[in-house]
């Protein structure tokens, strides 16, 4: 093993997939990979290796497969179904990642260019999407937000999909697919999480008129306004309508969500949320949510999508103190004081995700100091909640929901 | 003390200066993190080169209708720019050019950042390398026009653009002592344009890694040793500008901006540990009300106490 291998060894980013329920694993997980002083990637174009926890059900399946498309490589990819695995599964995942000769052929084997997208063996994307199918599909669905139910979504979706495995990437990639433009192979390769789902405009413009003449660069045709999509927007601008699915593979995100979001510029103009499910019931020992241990998870989420690294850090540590044993009391109050004596915190968190009990910074506070309390918060809610704001307060106001979506709605919010 | 310009072929070997010591403020990064997550500092030490190994083996990665071009030279831009800004800053007796607008000269580099940041956000054609693009580009409206003011406020002082000048001027007593709230508004300018700790907004894990988000291989490795490269030029400035460039007793001038440069750099590395990140949005307000007012008024006061010298 060379010098830039084993170098490179050292400071391995790691990607995590968590299938709603396997909380615990993914603690273990991020405690080995702290441990060994890797680190966790920030996206899949940051990513070494792809470690997904629990077992997807198909369409959390199709979406790790397009993650891991979208890892640069050298990659690896392991699952770990038990606290137990992971240190066995970091383990190989090392093995796999030092080995040049496997790394080189995977290179080699990958499709060139930007479309890197699925894997050949996958077949359930891209060609096979009849676009008759894909055409029939946008049709019966109503836009999302003029579903009833937005959080039935939940049951009623997936069973729907279910009946035909080739919809399922139809739902993955939202805005494109929905509207039948199977023409372009490459569009299937779409982003998940990143929103290469500029594609989404496909649907307005050019192909609806008939207007061919505009050029369209890499089949994608040149942004324009959104057409019937369009909805009112507060700064007055004419702005693209991009539709852009955030999660379910996103560091700090809530296990398994999905949360459809039409956007304008960074404004979310709509948005559908959901859960992609596991494919069996989750190990037994209970859900992390409602546990000291998952009120330092909280908390260290939301610091660290507010951006102190350094907080969200020492919040992880007393987590996993939590999970082995007692946490060391000091330690905790010493975080607590320094997080609410922050006052660019309070200033960045007061008046994000407002619920008749408070904003993001109680939330915050309540996670720090133990306090009991708690609300019911349904997809729908959620979905409400966070119409309106741009991208970054989405993100932190999902964070500071603290969602638990191993289980059925009502979600509780916060620690119980 | 007199600043001479010193021949071309000493270029590469300035390069070289910046880069060693922005790799120093990387592993001083990494000892920082290794320290809170409870790891041994010396693995911390080595978190530069393990990085700049994992990137260089790492495939570059483009996106669907990516804008190559524009991506690469906004990726590339960062760290050139931090290259061009220590061209001006007098290494004790030399500089490489000893320009008459040195400090515009840094300005204008520093405002080339709002152009290499936002197309790096703009070329992947993905939604949140652009959004946090945009994000970036609202944060330099608030830091450009107090970084402006707090840079002209010394040259006011010293009656020159010229860096030379700047610290020939500082020989009895630093900018820093009676410009304080310009010297920390600079210091909040490098932080800002270099997207380091709480102006790291259009970097942040709360974006998927922002206008990084796409970006692996070594067009990471640009933006990321272009960040460190920035914050360790924009504090070889502030020392020439404010904490009075080689002037100190015993130590040859060029050891002094070296340890200056180093300690200054050292408090902007740690500055990331200490806080979160501010949102953008948010800093507007009080950037435009409350701190372009408070250096504005530094510069009045900076600008009587000159004419009342005569």
């Amino acid at each position: 093993m060379g010098l830039i291998t084993r170098l490179a060894a050292r400071r391995t980013a790691v990607l995590v997939a968590e299938v709603p329920g396997w909380g615990y694993t993914r603690c273990t997980l991020e405690q080995r990979v702290r441990s060994r002083g890797w680190r966790l990637a920030d996206s899949p174009a940051d990513a070494d290796l792809l470690v997904v926890c629990g077992e997807p059900g198909p369409r959390f399946a199709a979406a790790v497969e397009l993650v891991w498309a979208q890892l640069p490589g050298p990659r690896s990819r392991v699952q770990a179904l038990d606290p137990a695995d992971v240190a066995a599964a970091l383990d190989a995942a090392a093995g796999q990642l030092a080995d040049e000769a496997t790394q080189r052929q995977d290179a080699q084997d990958r499709p060139a260019g930007p479309a890197q997208g699925v894997p050949a063996t996958d077949t359930s994307v891209g060609t096979d999407d009849a676009p008759g199918d894909g055409g029939a599909d946008a049709d019966a669905r109503p836009p999302a937000w003029d579903d009833p139910h937005p959080g039935a979504v939940h049951e009623g979706e997936q069973g729907h999909h279910d009946t035909d495995p080739t919809q399922e990437h139809g739902d993955m990639d939202h805005g494109d697919m929905d509207h039948g433009d199977m023409d372009h192979g490459d569009m299937d390769h779409g982003d998940m999480d990143h929103g290469d789902m500029d594609h989404g405009d496909m649907d307005h413009g050019d192909m609806d008129h008939g207007d061919m003449d505009m050029p369209m660069p890499g089949g994608i045709p040149l942004a324009g306004g959104g057409g019937a999509d369009q909805l009112p927007d507060p700064d007055q601008l004419d702005l693209d309508v991009l539709h852009v699915p955030l999660g379910p593979v996103l560091p700090h995100w809530p296990a398994g969500l999905l949360l459809h979001t039409t956007l304008q510029g960074e404004l979310v103009v709509a948005a559908r949320a959901e859960v992609l499910e596991a494919a069996r019931t989750p190990p037994a020992g209970g859900s992390l949510h409602g546990t000291t241990a998952g009120r330092w998870d909280a908390a260290a989420t939301l610091l660290a999508v507010a951006g102190w690294s350094d907080a969200a850090t020492a919040a992880v540590r007393l987590r996993d103190a939590a999970l082995t044993g007692p946490v060391p009391e000091r330690e905790a109050q010493r975080l607590a004081r320094r997080v609410r004596r922050s006052r660019l915190l309070r200033w960045s968190l007061r008046g994000v995700g407002v619920l008749p009990e408070g904003d993001a910074a109680d939330r915050l506070g309540h996670w720090l100091s133990g306090s009991a309390h708690g609300a019911p918060i349904t997809l729908t809610e959620l979905a409400d909640l966070v119409t309106g704001l741009d991208l970054a307060t989405v993100r932190l106001v999902v964070a500071s929901l603290d969602l638990d979506t191993s289980v059925r709605e009502p979600v509780e919010v916060g620690a119980a | 003390m007199t600043v001479t310009q010193v021949s071309a072929g000493w270029v590469p070997l300035a390069a070289a200066l910046l880069l060693t010591v922005a790799t120093a403020a990387a592993a001083l990064d990494g000892v920082l993190a290794a320290r809170s997550a409870g790891r041994p500092l010396s693995g911390g030490l080595l978190t530069p080169a393990a990085e700049t190994a994992r990137l260089f083996r790492q495939r570059r990665r483009t996106t669907i209708a990516a804008d190559l071009p524009l991506q690469r030279i906004g990726g590339a831009g960062l760290l050139t720019a931090a290259l061009l800004m220590v061209v001006v800053v007098p290494f004790g007796r030399w500089t490489v050019a000893d320009m008459a607008v040195g400090v515009v000269w840094f300005n204008a580099l520093d405002v080339l950042l709002w152009a290499a940041l936002w197309l790096a956000g703009w070329g992947p054609n993905s939604v949140h390398p652009l959004v946090a693009g945009h994000r970036f580009l609202a944060q330099a409206l608030s830091y450009e026009l107090p970084l402006m003011f707090a840079l002209t406020t010394p040259a006011v002082a010293a009656g020159s653009l010229r860096l030379g000048d700047l610290v020939a001027a500082q020989a009895g007593l630093w900018f820093m002592v009676w410009m304080p709230v310009a010297f920390v508004v600079f210091c909040a300018g490098v932080v800002a344009f270099s997207a380091w700790g709480p102006f790291s907004a259009a970097l942040g894990s709360g974006a998927a890694g922002g206008v990084l988000a796409e970006s692996a291989g070594v067009d990471r490795w640009l933006v990321t040793a272009g960040r460190y490269a920035l914050l360790t030029a924009g504090s070889a400035f502030g020392v020439t500008a404010f904490l009075g460039g080689g002037h100190g007793p015993l130590l040859p001038a060029w050891l002094w901006v070296l340890v200056k440069t180093s300690l200054l750099l050292a408090v902007l590395v740690a500055l990331r540990r200490r806080l979160p990140v501010v949102r953008p949005e948010r800093l507007a307000v009080p950037a435009w009300l409350v701190v372009l007012p408070l250096v504005l008024l530094q510069l009045l006061v900076v600008s009587v106490v000159v004419v009342a010298r005569g």
